[in-house]
């Protein structure tokens, strides 16, 4: 009797049923978090990793010192060889990407995602030409080496953090996304239902 | 968005499969498999499950020689799998419920919404 009163207190009819057949709300979170794990295994499995800007980085100086050599052996084999490993990483990483699993990369990423990716290749070579092209006007002996050990700098700055923007991006635009839930629950209070803006 | 608990989903595999799928456009049924950590079996018989539920389109090819399996989500997957999630995030936000102590019982603190009593 008591329970009955209390019940129909506190809830209406409808979440009464929903309690009968839905789990509690410890297990509703964690099936939310749970989604969010696995959403973000994928969207990690497409990013590019931490170790791709430093081989980017080491070849990029590689090119730079070989141009300062003025040395046609060197330049003939150095350059090549660094395009080389450049280009075939990039599209070895994309192609196996593309080959495991596929996003919407277009609804995921956006406009913001492909000014972030745009922004990084002029920042690098905006930084690396500019070091290079001033130092050589001030007569430096090796401004290839320096102008690229800068766009390298900035590349392994840079990269990961763009590479972090866009898992951000990404995951606050994905289906069924519930990034609301974690900064509401991380704040302490889960009590509005309405969903907040994209992060 | 029609908030709807999908049963189906919601059985940890294969939520954990939707889950995937609705971050992905295509995924190869190999990084399904190393994701999930499954057997090729145990995940076959998964996205058999939501393929008749019509949650699932699988789609089998080759590359080169090699046979290669791919999922996707289909439009209803994708609509049931937003509304499993609306649903979820609705049970998180709901209030709990406190069932208040019987007379005498406590100090009857805390009991946010205990109906008033009758002294």
């Amino acid at each position: 009797m008591i329970l009955s009163y209390q019940a129909s207190t506190f809830l209406d009819r409808e979440e009464q049923d929903v309690n009968d057949s839905k789990p509690a709300s410890t297990d509703a979170a964690g099936a939310l978090a749970e989604i969010q794990r696995r959403q973000a295994q994928v969207i990690d499995a497409v990013l590019v990793p931490g170790w791709y800007w430093w081989v980017v980085a080491v070849a990029m100086v590689a090119i730079g010192a070989a141009a300062d050599t003025k040395r046609p052996v060197v330049l003939a084999v150095a350059i090549p060889v660094a395009v080389l490993v450049i280009a075939g990483l990039t599209v070895g990483m994309i192609v196996g990407a593309y080959r495991r699993v596929q996003v919407h990369s277009r609804t995921l990423l956006g406009g913001r995602g492909a000014i972030a990716i745009v922004g990084l290749d002029w920042l690098v070579v905006g930084v690396g030409l500019g070091t290079a092209f001033g130092l050589r006007a001030a007569g430096s002996r090796i401004p290839g080496t320096i102008g690229t050990t800068a766009g390298a700098v900035v590349l392994v700055i840079a990269g990961p953090a763009v590479m972090r923007y866009l898992r951000g991006l990404m995951l606050s635009q994905r289906a069924g996304g519930t990034a609301w839930s974690w900064r509401r629950q991380s704040a302490g209070s889960i009590s509005d239902p309405e969903p907040g803006p994209a992060e | 968005m029609t908030a709807r608990f999908d049963e189906l989903i919601h059985a940890p595999t294969r939520l954990a499969i939707v889950s995937l799928l609705a971050a992905a456009q295509w995924a190869d049924f190999k990084f399904l498999r190393d994701e999930l950590s499954l057997s090729d079996s145990a995940l076959s018989k998964q996205l058999s499950t939501l393929e008749a539920a019509g949650y699932v389109h699988i789609r089998k090819g080759f590359v080169g020689k090699r046979p290669r399996t791919s999922a996707r989500l289909t439009t209803a997957g994708r609509r049931a799998f937003e509304g499993h999630v609306a649903a979820l995030q609705k049970l998180v936000a709901r209030p709990m419920l406190i069932v208040p102590e019987p007379a005498g019982r406590g100090s009857g603190q805390g009991d946010r919404g205990t109906p008033p009593r009758a002294d």
